[in-house]
């Protein structure tokens, strides 16, 4: 008979420390907090389900959602739009582009931009008066007055989207590329024969082969892009200017936490944020995953 | 035999893992208890000449640790809060003073042997003031008083004005219709009075000055802060603002001379884009050593400085010793180098230009002041008179926040996207969010 040896636990037993008091401990910290006002400092205080009762009649908690979406999906969308259309390009037998190394690096370079200087280089670029962006526009004729960017709503946000597409395209592009690169390459000289023209082989080989890639673009940068927080938060000034349209959850939980002290309200926003993100992602998931089985 | 062998190395192992943890400790609790190192926290570098008097005096090390002060109050919480790795001396700016003064994180002062007490004349009012609890037991202590006032160009003041001297352009800035008159006149030379709205907030904030929330927690609204909102709409309706906001590219700019501008640019019917040059800044005592002389070098020496339709004081640091410190006599040392030792402060306020709270010591030097910058003008005199106008008792934690939640909203109804009702119901509902807990007006 086989004793049972134990020692593998021990050889195991460093993670599972440094993960329960690093990880499981703060998450179940945090869930205690969601039952409390707690200013950061003290005991906190119980108060119930208040703060869950507070969140789901906090207009700025619902802008913040709306905001992070708006904000998220038309990025994600151009992102998803430029990358496969590079993917295209540098796939495709008859364009033969070569270089794709060096391209692959210049288009991932602004993601390696710490995100403080990214937001600095462009809240001066498009300052109303005295920014680039402004100024070119004029110049080439496109606009007769400067536009205020960062002072409107809808175009700080677009501005936002666009900022991050530029910003992670190229990761997103490098992701595909690799789908890509795994889709044997007789499938398109097969193509290629039976005079299939680019839109077909695209449509009908590129694109649903690269389902499973673009499902795990798709949920990185879903979850991702449902905290996103940096950009908003250094761009204009902090709170969500203008009008609160860059307001997006984190920056709301953030300001909630660590302007306002209430640590027992950001951590219910925390746990919406975490919720959400779950159901959206099995959305998602479920999605995908069943077109992909039925076709 | 062998699976003994692996149980006594796995033992061994972990002996020596927690030998290793507990030598770490020890060296540690070590230097903790060692009385000549003493560990400050900051947020600015300003204290690192002081440090290195006190080491000389003193023969002690000093660790000074710079922390952001973005990130300051949020790395000093949990420091505090659990006592493992505190300072002995740390210093609070006026923006997080009045959340820390009522926690037991600095030692009482009023207490023995510290007897702080004893000292309140002979410090500015209002300095000695916010450095108390909220049951009157002083907490920390400053060297430096924050005043403000109006800093404007000579040259301009001259053709303009028909004057430079501080007084009388102070005559005529120092009520609200004063100051729409300089701005007329400016508008007509073709001058911006101000650099843009935001520069009469501290104005507003000194005109009738009473805490933002009373004892009942309850939100004060006053008429003089509601006319904020239409001072500010005046300043950008008559064009008497140059739209560079403070901190802006623009604004850094325009103290060097003129920045192009082009008045109308968002409601259309454009006017031919020119030039102004902005007349005057409502800075603080270190608005001119950190930002005009940084930024003004081409205009240098052609600055006077004066006072506005109000009082106001901007910023300050405050200095206490950690409630757990194990090395108080050193850190109270430290405290009282820096807040009220003659010798010290003297050598300090004549190297730095800084502006003492410390009377004893500002009544001896302040009448030898004279700021090349300022064309040779005593802006220590002026800055003392300003600080004893300041009211003392009237910052309180919510301060920071509900400042610039007003400011926005300001901005917002300025900026024409709400009516005033509009924006001062958004104020109110924004503080209610950020503040649960206190009431609104109405």
């Amino acid at each position: 008979m086989k004793k049972l040896d134990y020692k593998g636990y021990f050889f195991i037993a460093p993670f599972f420390a440094i993960f329960l008091v690093f990880n499981i401990y703060p998450v179940l910290l945090t869930f205690y907090y969601t039952f409390t006002s707690y200013e950061g400092y003290g005991t906190p205080e119980f108060i119930g389900l208040t703060n869950y009762i507070r969140i789901f009649s906090d207009t700025y908690f619902y802008e913040a959602f709306f905001n992070t979406w708006k904000i998220w999906g038309l990025n994600f969308a151009l992102q998803l739009g430029i990358a496969l259309l590079l993917a295209a390009l540098f796939s495709d037998l008859r364009f033969k582009i070569k270089g794709l190394g060096f391209f692959r690096a210049i288009f991932y370079l602004p993601n390696l931009i710490t995100i403080s200087s990214v937001a600095i280089l462009f809240s001066i670029m498009l300052d109303w008066r005295h920014g680039s962006v402004n100024m070119f526009l004029q110049q080439i004729g496109i606009i007769s007055e400067p536009i205020n960017w960062l002072n409107q709503p809808v175009t700080a946000q677009v501005s936002v989207a666009l900022i991050l597409t530029w910003m992670w395209f190229g990761y997103t592009f490098i992701v595909l590329m690799a789908g890509v690169s795994g889709i044997p390459g007789e499938l398109y000289e097969a193509a290629l024969i039976d005079g299939a023209n680019r839109w077909q082989t695209f449509v009908h080989i590129t694109l649903p082969l690269l389902k499973p890639i673009m499902l795990y673009v798709m949920i990185t940068s879903l979850i991702g892009g449902l905290q996103l927080f940096d950009l908003p938060m250094l761009i204009t000034d902090g709170l969500g200017a203008p009008e609160g349209s860059l307001n997006t959850m984190v920056l709301y939980l953030y300001n909630q936490a660590f302007r306002y002290n209430n640590y027992g309200y950001a951590a219910t926003i925390a746990y919406a944020l975490f919720l959400i993100t779950v159901i959206f992602s099995a959305i998602t998931f479920k999605s995908m995953y069943r077109k992909s089985v039925k076709e | 035999m062998k699976k003994r062998f692996g149980l006594y190395f796995m033992l061994v192992l972990m002996l020596l893992i927690s030998a290793a943890c507990s030598s770490d400790t020890n060296a540690n609790s070590g230097s903790d208890s060692k009385d000549d190192v003493l560990k400050v926290w900051s947020f600015t570098d300003e204290l690192k000449e002081p440090i290195k008097t006190f080491e000389e005096r003193n023969g002690v090390k000093v660790e000074l640790t710079i922390v952001p002060i973005a990130d300051y109050p949020t790395k000093l919480k949990p420091v505090l809060e659990s006592g493992v790795g505190a300072p002995d001396v740390f210093t609070g700016e006026i923006a997080f003073l009045k959340q820390w003064t009522d926690r037991n994180y600095w030692e009482n002062l009023s207490e023995e042997p510290y007897n702080a007490d004893q000292l309140s004349d002979d410090y500015v009012d209002y300095v000695f003031d916010l450095g108390k609890d909220s049951e009157g037991n002083v907490k920390a202590l400053s060297w430096q008083t924050t005043p403000g006032g109006i800093f404007y160009r000579r040259s301009i003041a001259n053709e303009v004005l028909g004057t430079d001297d501080p007084n009388e352009v102070g005559e005529m800035m120092s009520s609200w219709d004063g100051v729409f008159e300089v701005g007329e006149k400016m508008k007509e030379k073709g001058y911006s009075l101000f650099p843009d709205e935001g520069a009469i907030r501290w104005f507003s904030k000194g005109e009738d000055p009473q805490p933002w929330v009373n004892e009942n927690d309850e939100l004060i609204m006053t008429d003089a802060k509601l006319n904020y909102f239409d001072h500010a709409k005046k300043l950008r309706d008559k064009e008497y603002t140059a739209f560079a906001p403070e901190w802006s590219p623009s604004w850094i700019e325009s103290m060097n001379g003129p920045i192009g501008i082009d008045k109308d640019g968002e409601e259309g019917e454009q006017e031919a884009t020119g030039e102004t040059e902005v007349f005057s800044y409502a800075l603080p005592t270190w608005g001119l050593h950190s930002v005009l002389k940084i930024n003004a070098e081409d205009t240098a020496g052609d600055w006077g400085v004066t006072n506005g339709p109000s009082p106001y004081f901007w910023g300050g640091t405050w200095l206490g010793i950690y409630s757990g410190s194990k090395n108080k006599d050193l850190a109270w040392d430290f405290v009282k180098m820096m807040t009220h030792e003659e010798e010290f402060l003297t050598d300090w306020a004549k190297e730095t230009g800084d502006v003492l709270s410390y009377l004893p010591v500002t009544e001896k030097i302040k009448d030898d002041f004279s700021e090349p910058f300022l064309d040779g003008q005593n802006n220590y005199t002026f800055f003392l008179e300003q600080a004893q106008k300041i009211e003392s008792g009237i910052v309180t934690k919510y301060d920071q926040q509900i400042d610039t939640l007003l400011g926005a909203q300001v901005l917002e109804y300025v900026d024409g996207k709400k009516t005033k009702e509009e924006a001062v119901n958004e104020f109110y509902k924004q503080v209610k969010n950020a503040y649960p807990e206190l009431k609104m007006p109405q």
